[in-house]
């Protein structure tokens, strides 16, 4: 029984009390953890196992975790999340850019932590098989808020909600990916094509458009959250 | 070396430009006062003039001397009989030459004299604020300090109690000890938040980097971090319909709106809701934050902001240093050209502050 197929984690982090604490909560989580306190340490463990989620501190003493996330997105796609004690929010963009899938700023809490390794596992569009034989994308699901992306249409308690072209665009997109930060510039790309202004605003303003019809509060957003300086990142569905 | 050589090759340029211009001006005009008016008299003074000007915008005494120079000559050559024939015999000639020489050698060691001074004035300027900002700093440090002590004191002690307490803890105990040390940790957590604010301004020279954020985006991340410390406190917040756009930092915005829930929250002893509004005014935007507490002791209204250490005798916790928390927000509301005020209202508090909304307002 103890032989089941566990996921495997490679954390990576030199601050010892941080580590311990973070492997007794995965491995209390059913996960199986490996543990590496230097850079070169994880590269090579990395090499070996094949996790299936990489947590990588920064702040390494022999090696700047960005370099590492560059010599780990050469060869594979594995999910890499940072744990970043730094606040300054372009060093968080640039190791999204870099292939970072997530990343989470010290302090965090567990659940944060879970919530993020399950989202980084669950990486894809998921498909369901229906009755009658053809494969769709998996609704979203969360609260009183549905999304059923193959008849484009988004219900909350039940009442439809009508959104514009574009803003069904952003909400679908941010669904697909929910629980997971999506920078400014992933976005913009992704719905106004590559060749759009990077001045962020248009997003910003339907961002604003999409919470007054969406939320309940838009001062209070429950479904779509903002990370300042980084992007948008929409609440986990329950599926 | 390098550099100082560019300098002084743009200074020549410079000062020959200016030398050129000048007397080429001055031989204009000279040239219609002589053709058209038939005036020879002034023709002296106008170059006179030409003179001080080059002394008074060149560098140096040496355009001004050349400039004299060159005055007389051109006085000599053209305006004065035999014309185009240079004849230094004339009467009174001399005279003239020294005298232009002399006007134009004193305006320009006033001048240089006048920069030299001014250069001194703003480098004195400029250590004072230096001066003063060393004190604030010096000041906050100590404050600082202070106010860390207190929460790891608590920290260290209670996880001593829990490890090497010789009578086994009941369950009740160890959970209120680990919870001691949570709140501990957590005060500490945003003290160093604020202390990296400061530091923030300090990197740009006192000065904010600005980009244009939804006001309502950074509230609600701001009241999001502000409900994963105190998950027990309500908050409500109201939006206007149209979307407010503002030019700021909005993590030193987000530290402000938290650092003032936080207030809110843990001085007005009440647990009634702490309501947020965001409105427009002229050409302000404006974040009113309103507690149905106790509202503010007279007595600290008016050195609220000050960054002073509150009379511990009647606070409603331990925790000092909310002072340096409103401190840091009239700093980093000061840095954005905006307001922070407090008033106290029928019941409870009200916290007030304004950014301005115009590009302006936008270095």
């Amino acid at each position: 029984m103890n032989k089941r197929n566990k996921f495997t984690i490679i954390l990576i982090e030199d601050e010892k009390n941080i580590l311990s604490f973070i492997k007794r909560v995965l491995e209390r989580h059913d996960y199986k953890v490996i543990t590496a306190n230097t850079g070169n340490e994880g590269i090579s463990l990395i090499n070996s196992s094949c996790p299936d989620v990489i947590l990588l501190d920064l702040g390494l003493p022999d090696m700047d975790g960005t370099d590492l996330i560059k010599s780990v997105r050469s060869w594979t796609s594995i999910p890499i999340i940072v744990i970043s004690a730094r606040t300054q929010e372009f060093e968080k963009v640039s190791t999204l850019d870099l292939g970072a899938d997530d990343y989470i700023t010290k302090p965090f809490g567990t659940n944060e932590l879970l919530a993020r390794i399950r989202t980084a596992l669950r990486h894809g569009k998921q498909t369901v098989r229906t009755s009658d034989g053809t494969v769709v994308q998996v609704p979203y699901h969360c609260q009183g808020l549905s999304i059923d992306f193959t008849k484009r249409l988004i219900t909350l308690n039940g009442n439809p909600i009508h959104l514009t072209q574009i803003e069904y665009k952003l909400v679908s997109l941010l669904a697909e990916n929910s629980g997971k930060v999506l920078t400014y510039d992933f976005i913009i790309n992704r719905i106004w094509g590559p060749y759009a202004d990077s001045n962020n605003q248009i997003l910003r303003v339907n961002m604003a458009h999409i919470r007054r019809k969406m939320e309940e509060n838009p001062g209070e957003p429950f479904y779509i959250f903002t990370e300042i300086g980084v992007g948008y990142r929409m609440r986990e569905s329950e599926n | 070396m390098e550099q100082s050589n560019k300098m002084t090759k743009k200074e020549l340029v410079w000062n020959i430009c200016i030398t050129f211009a000048y007397l080429s001006g001055a031989t204009a005009i000279s040239c219609l006062l002589f053709f058209v008016a038939g005036d020879t008299a002034n023709v002296g003074i106008v170059y006179m003039m030409a003179v001080v000007f080059i002394s008074r915008f060149s560098n140096g005494y040496v355009p001004g001397v050349i400039a004299s120079f060159i005055s007389v000559i051109c006085v000599n050559l053209i305006f004065t009989y035999p014309f185009m024939h240079l004849n230094f015999t004339l009467e009174g000639y001399p005279i003239t030459f020294i005298a232009l020489m002399l006007i134009s050698s004193l305006t320009s060691a006033t001048t240089s004299h006048l920069k030299e001074q001014n250069r001194i004035i703003n480098e004195r300027e400029k250590m004072l604020m230096e001066a003063e900002k060393e004190t604030m700093r010096a000041n906050l440090l100590r404050a600082v300090s202070h106010d860390l002590r207190t929460p790891l004191t608590g920290i260290i002690g209670a996880s001593s109690s829990y490890l090497e307490d010789e009578n086994p803890l009941s369950n009740e105990e160890k959970s209120r000890l680990v919870n001691e040390i949570r709140e501990d940790a957590n005060w500490l957590l945003n003290m160093v938040e604020n202390l990296l604010s400061v530091t923030r301004i300090r990197n740009t020279k006192a000065q904010v980097s600005k980009s244009l954020e939804p006001f309502e985006e950074v509230v609600s991340e701001a009241v999001q971090r502000f409900h994963k410390r105190m998950p027990d406190a309500k908050v409500q917040v109201t939006v206007p319909d149209e979307l407010v756009m503002v030019p700021m930092d909005a993590t030193l915005i987000e530290q402000v709106i938290i650092n003032l829930l936080e207030n809110a929250a843990c001085h007005s002893n009440t647990t009634a809701p702490i309501q947020i509004t965001i409105s427009t005014q002229g050409s302000y935007a404006r974040l009113d934050i309103r507690d149905y507490g106790d509202g503010i002791s007279p007595e600290r209204l008016h050195s609220l902001f000050d960054g002073h250490a509150t009379s511990s005798d009647h606070c409603c916790d331990t925790k000092k240093g909310m002072g340096i928390g409103l401190s840091i927000c009239k700093t980093i509301i000061t840095a954005h050209n905006g307001s922070i005020t407090a008033f106290n209202m029928n019941q409870g508090a009200l916290f007030t502050f304004t950014l301005p909304l115009g590009e302006n307002s936008c270095e």
